[in-house]
């Protein structure tokens, strides 16, 4: 691990920390993410190999986070570590969303409508290949402030994991479905879409049933003439009943066009593919993304 | 024939849901007739794949490393020590409960590890079980490394080669090494199952006995030279022709170059004919060159 110098700690996922730090050789700026390997002697976790292998196919995207290198190194305690080697990308859509929270300003529409054809980009390539990101948010989507590029990460979750945050979980999910397709990823890209527009989460619950309530509330309590099936999913309970509240009132400041891509029913819910032919992004400068 | 003899087949359930197995998409003409894909947007694109990618001539397989070959290993010792090591994993793979997909990417793994690195360096006898280690984790059914080396000295009663799970730990990070870190491995059998039902011949013996012809490939190098389709569609074409099902017509409409498949099909079957030949004196002879 010499040919990189570690510059400062960034930050600290589940996996380890991740640093910024740069290449000797070249003078480049680097993000590494070193991964502790389990003490309980099983190796390389396999969220990490799923990672890894993951990134080695989609990291040609320019909407997927570059891995550039993986390297084997040691910790101070002689044991092997893990470093992945990614390009240094300066922030995330989350502290991105911040900024302009703090400043009470909202962001331009047409940064918002970028950085939606961007994440719609990256998503298809993702689905084009046969993987599922299943924790799409905020925090997982890296940011360069400069040129606005949005790049998709952690893509290495594996099914057993229990994924922390359920604000941007799909309903089907939370209702006990075990056959999860591509609509997880869109339910969590149109949470998004809200969130970019409104800086505030859509759906902020803090348990799986008061996440359920949010939904239900701004979309209409769920029944089988909207949702077929839906009664007969592992967690389906007697809910309160809502009615379906105009969305615009919960995502103002979106205009027509925008409110398109927040869909509510797992199989009509738009592809990521056919999202970035909606004419929301018919004004949009594609070419550059 | 067909892979019986290596016991029951677990055919349920060798998909995973994350990562799609062989697509059926050719490159430049039509897209396959059949695209059965449920869903099309996931439809998992092996040409674009580092699967694809990597895909290497016969040739480039069959090249014994220097450092086995001052060890008098030959072409077919190296073949010989490759099926022997396939069929072990399998065995392994029956005590330790994983799916059939692991065992096919644990034993891609150790054949593309041999396309880079030595046996005398990299001993089969440990890098066998631990291609079966990291396959499990790969492919989301993790098997713990103290059950795969409980196991493994239970099969092995060999004293000389004797493994803890430190071993298989340090293995693993250099098989990772080997492998560039490239562990998506795309295999025939989705493909197989969709081709079957397509052509109509998705009945249990039909389906029991390619499938079986697909576990068999695995003895030899077909998953690093050929397309898993393509594969799928060989073991297809020769089931078609034991059981007397004309498929003529079929396979005509598919679009596909038949030599490719007639001649991978011709490969298989080459295989079956060697393989009486083959002893278990010949397999310890070969093995016994690496390691006295």
């Amino acid at each position: 691990m010499e040919a990189y110098e570690k510059l400062e700690k960034v930050g600290e996922g589940t996996y380890g920390k991740v640093y910024r730090a740069r290449e000797r050789a070249t003078g480049k700026i680097v993000a590494l993410k070193k991964t502790r390997l389990h003490e309980d002697d099983e190796g390389v976790p396999p969220t990490t190999l799923r990672e890894v292998s993951i990134l080695r196919m989609l990291s040609c995207d320019p909407h997927v986070v570059r891995l550039m290198d993986v390297k084997q190194g040691q910790n101070k305690e002689g044991k092997t570590v893990l470093y992945l080697v990614f390009e240094y990308m300066d922030t995330d859509l989350k502290k991105f969303i911040r900024t302009f929270r703090q400043t009470g300003e909202n962001l331009p529409a047409n940064v918002v409508k970028s950085l939606m054809f961007q994440l719609c980009k990256g998503v298809a390539f993702c689905h084009g290949h046969g993987i599922l990101h299943r924790d799409l948010k905020p925090h997982n989507l890296l940011m360069d402030r400069k040129t606005m590029m949005l790049k998709i990460a952690d893509l290495g979750l594996a099914r057993a994991f229990t994924i922390l945050t359920l604000w941007y979980r799909a309903p089907e999910v939370l209702l006990g479905c075990t056959h999860y397709s591509t609509a997880v990823d869109i339910w969590s890209v149109a949470c998004i879409f809200a969130e970019l527009v409104t800086k505030q989460a859509l759906f902020p619950g803090d348990s799986e049933l008061q996440q359920l309530l949010h939904i239900f509330r701004l979309l209409g309590t769920p029944n089988e003439e909207v949702w077929p099936g839906v009664s007969k999913l592992m967690n389906w309970h007697e809910y309160p009943q809502w009615k379906a509240q105009n969305l615009s009132k919960a995502v103002p400041n979106l205009d027509e066009d925008g409110l398109d891509l927040l869909y509510y029913e797992p199989s009509k819910r738009i592809s990521a593919k056919k999202a970035m032919e909606h004419p929301y992004f018919d004004d949009l400068n594609k070419a550059s993304l | 024939m067909g892979g019986n003899r290596n016991g029951a087949f677990q055919y349920q359930d060798f998909e995973s849901p994350v990562l799609f197995a062989s697509t059926l998409k050719l490159e430049g003409s039509k897209p396959f007739r059949i695209s059965l894909i449920s869903d099309p947007d996931m439809a998992a694109n092996f040409w674009t794949s580092s699967h694809h990618k990597q895909l290497l001539d016969q040739e480039e397989v069959d090249v014994v490393h220097p450092l086995d070959k001052e060890r008098g290993i030959t072409l077919d010792d190296f073949k010989l020590i490759k099926m022997h090591m396939a069929n072990y994993i399998w065995k392994l793979a029956q005590f330790v409960k994983v799916r059939q997909r692991v065992v096919a990417t644990a034993v891609a793994y150790m054949r593309r590890v041999y396309t880079r690195k030595s046996m005398t360096e990299y001993d089969p006898r440990l890098v066998a079980p631990t291609c079966l280690y990291l396959a499990s984790k790969a492919e989301e059914s993790t098997v713990q490394a103290r059950l795969l080396v409980f196991y493994l000295k239970k099969l092995y009663a060999d004293e000389k080669h004797r493994y803890e799970i430190k071993d298989i730990l340090e293995m693993e990070m250099k098989i990772l090494e080997a492998l560039n870190y490239y562990l998506v491995v795309f295999h025939p059998y989705r493909a197989l199952s969709q081709l079957l039902q397509d052509a109509g011949l998705n009945d249990i013996s039909m389906t029991q006995l390619t499938w079986g012809l697909v576990n068999d490939t695995y003895k030899m190098d077909l998953i690093l030279v050929h397309a898993p389709h393509l594969i799928a569609l060989a073991c297809l074409y020769i089931a078609s022709v034991l059981r007397e099902k004309d498929t003529t017509a079929w396979f005509e409409e598919l679009r596909i170059d038949m030599n490719v498949v007639k001649n991978i099909s011709m490969e298989i079957l080459d295989f079956y004919e060697n393989h009486r030949m083959i002893t278990d004196d010949r397999i310890i002879a070969a093995l016994s060159k690496l390691k006295p």
